[in-house]
């Protein structure tokens, strides 16, 4: 993959268009995850527009939740969900993944709902 | 009336308490949910790469199971199932290829006919304000709700066609016209975490404060909630993080059948870490 694709790869994935970003931060003041994020969500768009294949290691893109707060929001109508769950897919699909069910505390594993699991493993795990 | 039902994988192992709430209320409303006679999980998240029809097949499969018990409606209550579902339907009803796919594979010919309703619709469109009034006593008078959302139920709006996705307000409605008096905060949209509990839990904690702490400062004394994961986010993290605050965190079934002065037994309330029962139990009529 070379650095001027990112993009359209991006885009074939999610079908979202970052060039469509201006950048108004209104995704960033919104997202759920920003506080534990390295670059939130408009930089992620930033750094999308301009080639930065860094985008893919962002601890951002698996801080998301998911929430889509920022799609609802977006005064350009991208659906920036999509375009996070892009960058988390390109790594899963490469067999890099954040979450391990052997690292999951087991006092946690025996509590938390179902729901937690199955949707934790479908978003975070290759 | 008599709604084919999809309970869902959480509903009958850690949150048993929302199935026998949502069971019970409902049928006191003169609504009988009957579970689909097979059914798998969900799969929890609808897929949001295009390519990922996989992702997409056990909702569909749930829903043209669903489309041969008649009725053309299929309840679900947990808000993940409620979302997941929605939008397959949407997707295969709008989306000639997801469609295709998803019938090819399954050897169906399902076109997104199955409505799928919330027990929070049933309760407004199918039940009806003024009935629910009439069944409940004014148990609820006076008592402090506030109604909490998250994500999964409201967006994304042109999918969801729920309630509006800033501000929704169909349990408010409900609870207000039981004598309840629900409190007005922000964060009634913002999402709770949701899977990041297992992979950031120290986000969930801060998320928990902001809702917690934003209720809690307008007077709440209860919320209520339609998700397994936003009542564990919000409730249970307690148990690690005494000082988050103690309002108890119970779902909306659980207040109806309160209201509707159900029997104990039915309403699951003891599977909550923060108490209701102090609370809600004497104030059934
Ligand atoms: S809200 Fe939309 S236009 Fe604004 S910065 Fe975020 S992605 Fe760009
Ligand atoms: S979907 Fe992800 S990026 Fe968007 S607001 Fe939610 S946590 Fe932030």
């Amino acid at each position: 993959m070379v650095q001027q694709d990112i993009a359209s790869y991006i885009y074939q994935i999610s079908g979202q268009n970052p060039f469509l970003c201006m950048q108004c931060g209104t995704c960033t003041a919104s997202c759920t995850g920003r506080e534990a994020m390295d670059f939130p969500p408009r930089t992620v768009m930033r750094m999308l527009q301009m080639g930065n294949l860094a985008v893919l290691d962002l601890k951002s893109i698996w801080v998301c939740s998911t929430c889509l707060i920022c799609t609802a929001r977006c005064p350009r109508g991208i659906d920036i969900a999509r375009l996070m769950e892009a960058l988390r897919v390109i790594n899963l699909r490469r067999g890099r993944e954040v979450l391990v069910a052997e690292k999951i505390p087991p006092e946690l594993l025996l509590k938390v709902p179902q729901m937690a699991l199955t949707s934790g493993f479908r978003k975070l795990s290759a | 009336m008599k709604i084919p039902y999809f309970p869902g994988c959480t509903l009958h192992s850690r949150a048993k308490g929302l199935d026998s709430s949502t069971r019970a209320s409902l049928a006191a409303l003169g609504v009988e949910l009957n579970e689909l006679p097979q059914w798998t999980c969900c799969g929890t998240v609808f897929p949001l790469a295009l390519d990922n029809y996989m992702g997409m097949v056990a909702a569909a499969r749930i829903l043209a199971n669903s489309s041969r018990e008649g009725g053309g409606k299929l309840a679900t209550v947990c808000s993940f199932c409620y979302h997941v579902l929605k939008r397959v339907n949407h997707a295969i009803k709008h989306n000639e290829e997801v469609r295709q796919k998803l019938n090819t594979y399954l050897e169906e010919n399902y076109t997104g006919e199955v409505q799928v309703l919330h027990p929070l619709e049933i309760c407004r469109q199918e039940v009806g304000l003024e009935v629910i009034k009439e069944k409940a006593a004014n148990s609820l008078k006076g008592l402090k709700v506030a109604c909490y959302y998250g994500c999964m139920l409201v967006r994304p709006a042109a999918e969801m066609q729920f309630d509006d996705p800033e501000n929704p307000s169909i349990m408010e409605e409900i609870f207000s016209a039981l004598g309840a008096e629900v409190v007005d905060y922000p964060h009634k949209t913002a999402c709770c975490g949701s899977y990041q509990i297992l992979h950031d839990s120290g986000l969930v904690k801060q998320k928990a404060q902001e809702i917690l702490g934003s209720a809690a400062s307008k007077g709440a004394e209860v919320m209520v909630t339609s998700c397994p994961l936003c009542q564990f986010n919000l409730d249970a993290l307690r148990e690690s993080y005494p000082e988050l605050p103690r309002i108890p965190v119970v779902y909306f079934t659980q207040l109806l059948g309160i209201a509707l002065s159900l029997p104990e037994e039915s309403l699951g309330l003891q599977e909550h870490y923060v108490d209701a029962r102090p609370l809600l139990l004497g104030r059934r009529g």
